[in-house]
């Protein structure tokens, strides 16, 4: 049932990030989204004519066709976040000739809704999540789950399980620890477990550092096929194997469970197609929009069964480096995740396994990587997974 | 059903997003019954209202009261959010993921009233109640016995 004929074949080959930001910021989500586009092109050695695919979260494809002066493009389209949907298009346009080389862009940028410096800024009016324009106002009930969500299954972890805060804070503590050695991450000030514990509460039972940080900013890579990659400047960066996962009960009140939901889907695909499992990796990056994905996912991978992620993450805990390090060896989100390098929905993730594996992430650098593990998403509809591979 | 108009429906809601898929369980608000559709052929209960029947691809799908009756599912307080009226984020707001005692799994998303904050618990039953919000009325969930 789980076929994976594009196994290796299409690779990572350029990335170019502009940073993160929550604080003012005068710039256009286009202007961060091309300057990520440009520097993606270039650091694969590529220019204009090269690039003949377009795929992307925010602006539409069309505008940054325009924005960069493509003359000849053969695929396009704007795919949801988190980042895997477009990375699914993107290789699977080049695996079927759609296109040769893809550009994937990804920008965030701050809604006056959930930033005071954005508040602040009149260019920002009428803006809504990501930066798009905000849908027409309805009446406001505050029962109805979004990204509440989390939250709401977190209750029901606690009441499953009746673990102790500090599950979630260590994987708070951990992110934290990975973004003060980034340059690129938007919070560089380290946390303790006193902080965590004494944050204000926000969603209860989740509070103020249980949650990604809403930040301006722009992510980009270049996509081509394996075999092109070989001349090119970089270590190529193959992808082993992608999916996306999702149940028929995904909305957020309805999922059957914490032991049935989209990650169970994407790891069982996963699972199948990749000859990469968790033994073998050097480097993991499970989705940290909120941190009871994180322990959704590190129990549902199978690091260990549910409802011991607390047990697992105190054995695996890096007490003089303030991170998790599980079997001594393998650590998770280098680059401090959504939780503190931003709310990038995925796309940093994937730009520090880049980074990772082709042995450029300077003082985070996890020595000789070669295989990295990413299960972007929550639980609901956006759940997926991604082993991206070097020589 | 049938009392209150289409006009009516939409102009005592008018900031709500009704559509010919959900009208029936907005319609229900106003009369103060909590109606749900559930498939005429299967038996199958879902929410939120879709036309076709997600279990037998049936089209005769029909909106039908629900007792009310339930028990708190999923559990969080709420410390901040846009304001709505008669929300108080300070004390702070409950908000209950109920699973109706119609079928398992058959959930709406609701608050809980006439409950001290300590007594509100996972797995506590309740039973339906209104509130006025926005003019119209709001359904909401206080507790039960067992």
């Amino acid at each position: 049932m789980f076929r994976n004929p594009i196994k290796d074949k299409i690779a990572f080959v350029g990335v170019g990030s502009t940073g993160f930001f929550r604080d003012a910021n005068a710039r256009t989500r286009n202007d961060m989204a091309i300057e990520a586009s440009i520097k993606a092109i270039r650091d694969a050695g590529l220019g204009q004519a090269d690039i003949d695919g377009v795929v992307g979260t925010a602006p539409a494809a069309r505008e940054i066709v325009e924005a960069l002066g493509l003359p000849k493009v053969t695929h396009f389209s704007n795919q949801p976040m988190p980042l895997v949907f477009g990375v699914v298009d993107a290789m699977n346009a080049v695996f079927s000739g759609a296109a040769e080389t893809v550009l994937m862009y990804h920008a965030l940028y701050r809604a006056p809704a959930i930033s005071r410096s954005a508040a602040n800024d009149p260019f920002r009016r009428g803006l809504g999540f990501g930066g798009s324009p905000a849908p027409a106002p309805t009446r406001h009930d505050p029962e109805v789950l979004g990204a509440e969500g989390y939250a709401a299954w977190m209750s029901r972890y606690f009441h499953e399980f009746n673990a102790p805060r500090e599950v979630l804070g260590m994987i708070a503590v951990n992110e934290r620890s990975g973004a003060v050695k980034n340059p690129l991450a938007a919070m560089r000030e380290p946390i303790t477990m006193d902080d965590y514990l004494s944050a204000r509460m926000v969603r209860e039972p989740l509070c103020l550092l249980d949650m990604d940080v809403p930040v301006d900013g722009a992510d980009a890579f270049v996509i081509t096929t394996a075999e092109r990659a070989k001349d090119m400047p970089h270590k190529p960066v193959l992808i082993h194997a992608a999916t996306n996962g999702i149940t028929a009960r995904n909305k957020e009140e309805n999922l059957d469970g914490l032991r049935h939901h989209g990650q169970h889907v994407v790891l069982e695909a996963l699972r199948a197609k990749s000859d990469i499992w968790i033994p073998d990796i050097d480097v993991y990056f499970p989705y940290d929009g909120f941190t009871p994905i994180t322990l959704q996912w590190i129990e549902n991978t199978g690091w260990c069964k549910p409802g011991e992620g607390y047990d697992f993450l105190k054995d695996n805990w890096d007490e003089a480096n303030q991170r998790i390090m599980i079997d001594g060896r393998i650590p998770m989100n280098t680059h401090g995740g959504n939780h503190s390098e931003g709310g990038t929905q995925g796309s940093g993730h994937i730009r520090e396994a880049i980074t990772q594996l082709r042995g450029d992430a300077g003082e985070r650098q996890v020595a000789g990587a070669k295989n990295a593990f990413l299960t972007p998403g929550g639980m609901f509809f956006n759940a997926q997974g991604l082993v991206l591979r070097t020589d | 059903m049938g009392a209150i108009t289409d006009q009516e429906l939409l102009a005592r809601l008018p900031d709500t997003l009704i559509d010919h898929d959900n009208k029936e369980f907005y319609r229900g608000w106003l009369e103060r019954r909590l109606v749900l559709n559930r498939c005429a052929d299967c038996g199958f209960w879902h929410h939120a209202p879709r036309a076709w029947c997600p279990q037998c691809w049936s089209h005769n799908v029909v909106p039908t009261e629900v007792s009310g009756r339930g028990t708190v599912h999923l559990l969080i307080f709420l410390h901040q959010g846009p304001p709505a009226p008669g929300v108080d984020y300070s004390t702070p707001h409950p908000v209950a993921t109920i699973e109706l005692a119609e079928q398992e799994g058959l959930r709406i998303q609701s608050t809980i009233v006439n409950c001290a904050r300590d007594d509100m618990r996972i797995g506590m039953p309740v039973k339906l109640t209104w509130v006025e919000r926005y003019g119209a009325p709001y359904p909401v969930f206080e507790p039960a016995e067992a």
